[in-house]
């Protein structure tokens, strides 16, 4: 028992611009803190899925008490801003699922390459959400009581007040985690650029790859939700 | 998962996990073709919302996101070749998250039957007031 907790397990550099990886000493084995730290992660992921489905749920509710506020209101944002958003979205997520690739076998540039690509896609997809919130907020469609609509555009309508609470409450969260997610792809970058990330240690990589793809599959559920209102 | 045992990590520093399918290394191929896959659907997506399908257009929205998202999860995500512990985990919170909808429908879906609920919602309902109800006009 005491000879195995004196002496960490190292996972040497698989060559010359990598670093070594010493397995925290609470853990036995390689595999052993993988499995740990990627069954934590999932556990979080779950509780991801959990926190916005509270808000999916609050969305079905109100759609099915006024259908016609919200395929009306809906009907104000713009179709092809939401699908220009899901294709930069989908499309980082490969380069994300190619970086985690890249880091399984040991390729630093290539790593490097498309976690750059994938803060790319966040970048984009974060300007794209600026133009559309800046659009909504010009035409005081704002959620609950600071909705204005000078125009009473949306006078004819029950509750538009609603949609706009749901529409920024949940892409404004969903946007919060895109932020989160491409510092965390920045800091997998300086990791990488050091050399932290190899076949033998790649987990950072791999964790923060589930996260971005959560971020994609929210919007998933997003996009036709909001911008093609069923 | 296994129980740690201090011999065994003693002469098996790679884990006590026979299974390769731990740290699968994906094709590059696969994960373009999920990806173009993703980017149709996408456009079916859309292609879809043209169509009035009445009060199974959600539904059909939803299962062609779902569809999309079984493709993210299992690919993308590796789920396919995690382990079992990790599906179950992430898995169960759809299994929760259903209960929330299930209980979330049987409300809605009682509401008017009762006529108790129906008057208490009244003077909620009336909080409410368009702040421009006059504003632009020429609308219907």
């Amino acid at each position: 028992m005491s000879d195995h907790a004196h002496h960490s397990v190292v996972i040497p550099a698989p060559g010359p611009g990598f670093q070594d990886h010493v397995v925290a000493h609470h853990f036995d084995t390689a595999d052993q803190e993988f499995d740990a730290c990627k069954l934590g992660f999932w556990l979080f992921l779950a509780t991801e899925i959990l926190l916005f489905g509270g808000l999916f749920a609050a969305y079905f509710y109100f759609h099915q008490m006024y259908p016609e506020t919200f395929v009306a209101c809906g009907k104000t944002l713009s179709w092809k801003l939401g699908a220009l958003n899901t294709t930069v979205l989908l499309l980082s997520s490969w380069t994300m699922a190619m970086g985690v690739r890249s880091a399984q076998t040991s390729e630093k540039g290539k790593l490097l390459v498309y976690c750059a690509l994938t803060v790319l896609g966040a970048a984009i997809f974060m300007v794209v959400k600026f133009f559309e919130y800046s659009a909504k907020i010009d035409h005081g469609f704002l959620p609950g009581r600071f909705f204005t609509d000078p125009a009473g555009e949306l006078a004819h309508l029950e509750f538009p007040n609603m949609f706009f609470s749901i529409y920024f409450t949940m892409t404004g969260i969903h946007g919060l985690h895109v932020l989160i997610g491409a510092a965390l792809i920045i800091w997998i970058m300086v990791g990488a650029k050091r050399g932290r990330f190899h076949a033998g240690y790649y987990l950072p990589v791999d964790l923060v790859g589930l996260y971005w793809h959560l971020v994609d599959l929210i919007w998933i559920f997003l996009f036709p939700l909001l911008y093609l209102v069923p | 998962m296994s129980h740690p045992s201090p011999s065994h990590a003693a002469h098996d520093a790679h884990g006590s996990h026979g299974d390769a399918g731990h740290h699968h290394v994906a094709s590059a191929g696969l994960f373009f073709n999920v990806l173009v896959a993703l980017l149709f659907l996408t456009v079916i997506t859309v292609a879809a919302s043209r169509f009035d399908f009445g009060s199974a257009n959600l539904l059909i929205a939803m299962l062609i996101a779902s569809v999309k998202a079984a493709l993210v999860m299992s690919i993308f995500m590796h789920l396919k070749w995690d382990t079992a512990v990790n599906r179950i985990m992430f898995l169960s919170s759809f299994l929760f998250l259903s209960l929330l909808f299930l209980f979330t429908l049987a409300d809605l879906s009682t509401r008017g039957m009762d006529e108790q609920l129906q008057r208490v919602s009244a003077p909620v309902a009336d909080q409410w007031k368009h702040p421009n109800p006059s504003g632009g006009g020429a609308h219907h």
